[in-house]
């Protein structure tokens, strides 16, 4: 065995080690190590493998922040634009933040955006990005719904729920690279892996055990609050009675009716409590401008 | 020689000590459950405000009364702080320790691709993505708006105020 492939047996040997243990420091050193000793090639598979590795990992903030963008623009552009109604736009905003500082994941920025579409929806892209259709707050009579219907997609954000379909998208996509180089070494593949999310988002919907987790999670949110708890199950109830069960609010959601009683579940099972805070007339002032 | 009477007395007594020194010796712990919480004089929100506390900093529990914890901090300042913002089990947060872990392996590719929050301007991968999807110019500028956009957490705690949510119930 020569000089050099001592060096590289070396430097593989402590990166693999190192790199499991979470000495990401060491394992560049050992990159260094097998590049200065000649061998390119070698400094290249310690770097696969520090990737693999790290591949088996959660998604980070970073990345999550940089796809939640990507997928906001997607969204924003099929549902023509944004409202720009400044007073409009602060108010579902302070709305979000007021049940967002006491989510689950209060560390990360929220924004809502009003999108300019008359349907009756709601998005969550990753990182925070939160939409809500003009036609969905036309639905809306008070305040409180509306911090229900925004602590849903919170939940979606809170749980993670969209790096799961990106994960999936990911893999569709033939994209084995971890982390978020590939989006400028390979902006083909990340364009694939953007719409497939969005696809799935908007088309298909999430797992519907996840919606039913929004519904649940999105409601004990609302209520940390103060937001009356009966709040959500009288919006509900309420597009129930317009759509009817056979075409759900959202198509890619479950029907009113189990909606309704998983939320009145988690009412009694939390007690959750009745407390009388609607806020219409904060609301109605705000309504006029919808 | 220990008759064995002698000793199981001894390993009773031993056993019940050890019960009531672990019952006193630990203190209860909750965890900021909310992005800032204040710590207040008294257990209302028209109590003086004693100190700040932030996401995930734990607070040792002296006693509770309602909606309200009196805690002490790991500095020794003690104060109430409204319940619904505390958890008794401990946040991840954001990046949870295996994301860091495999985010820290792979190296900071991320960072070159993207922007942080408040910060005008697309990420590059976003500005890529929007390239070759063909967003307009009118929506790309709606997502980096909405992207800035920020509320000051005094105006939050405002529009909780007013609306009488939060501590701030009546």
């Amino acid at each position: 065995m020569n000089m050099r492939s001592n060096h590289g047996l070396t430097a593989t040997l402590i990166a693999l080690s190192l790199t499991v243990a979470g000495c990401a420091e060491v394992q560049r050193a050992s990159e260094d190590i097998a590049r200065q000793s000649g061998n390119p090639r070698l400094a290249g598979a310690i770097h696969g493998v520090g990737n693999v590795v790290g591949s088996l990992f959660p998604i980070g903030y970073e990345e999550e922040s940089s796809i939640g963008q990507a997928m906001a623009l997607q969204v924003v552009a099929r549902y023509g634009g944004v409202v720009d109604q400044p007073e409009l736009v602060r108010y579902v905003n302070l709305v979000g933040r007021a049940v967002a500082n006491t989510s689950d994941r209060p560390d990360i920025p929220y924004r809502v955006a009003i999108l300019e579409h008359e349907s009756i929806n709601a998005f969550a892209a990753p990182a925070g990005y939160i939409f809500v259709t003009r036609g969905l707050l036309k639905q809306v009579r008070n305040e409180a719904e509306l911090a229900a219907v925004l602590g849903h997609e919170i939940a979606h954000v809170s749980q993670k729920h969209i790096l799961d379909v990106i994960q999936r998208s990911k893999r569709l996509a033939g994209v084995t690279e971890a982390g978020l180089s590939y989006a400028t070494s390979n902006p083909a593949a990340f364009k694939t892996v953007i719409d497939g999310a969005v696809k799935k988002l908007l088309d298909e919907g999430l797992d519907q055990d996840k919606e039913t987790e929004a519904d649940t999670i999105g409601e004990v949110f609302a209520t940390r609050v103060g937001y009356d708890a009966d709040a959500y199950v009288n919006l509900l109830t309420r597009l129930r009675d317009l759509k009817g069960d056979d075409r759900a609010l959202f198509k890619t959601h479950p029907n009113f009716s189990a909606r309704i009683e998983a939320v009145q579940k988690t009412i009694q099972s939390k007690h959750l409590v009745a407390t009388g805070v609607l806020l219409p007339e904060r609301f109605a002032r705000m309504a006029k401008r919808i | 020689m220990i008759s064995p009477r002698v000793l199981r007395v001894v390993l009773i007594v031993l056993w019940i000590g050890l019960l009531v020194w672990s019952g006193e010796g630990r203190a209860e712990t909750v965890y900021v459950q909310a992005k800032t919480a204040q710590l207040r004089a008294g257990k209302t929100s028209l109590d003086a405000v004693v100190g700040n506390v932030k996401f995930g900093d734990a607070l040792e529990v002296v006693g509770r009364d309602g909606s309200w914890v009196e805690v002490k901090t790991s500095a020794g300042a003690k104060g109430w702080i409204f319940a619904n913002k505390t958890s008794s089990s401990k946040p991840s947060g954001t990046n949870d320790t295996l994301a860091k872990l495999g985010q820290s392996m792979r190296g900071n590719d991320a960072s070159a691709t993207t922007a942080s929050a408040g910060a005008r301007g697309l990420d590059k991968a976003s500005e890529g993505y929007a390239n070759r999807a063909g967003v307009s110019a009118r929506d790309r500028d709606a997502v980096d708006r909405m992207t800035a956009y920020q509320i000051p957490d005094q105006e939050v705690e405002e529009f909780l105020r007013e609306g009488g949510l939060g501590e701030y119930a009546k």
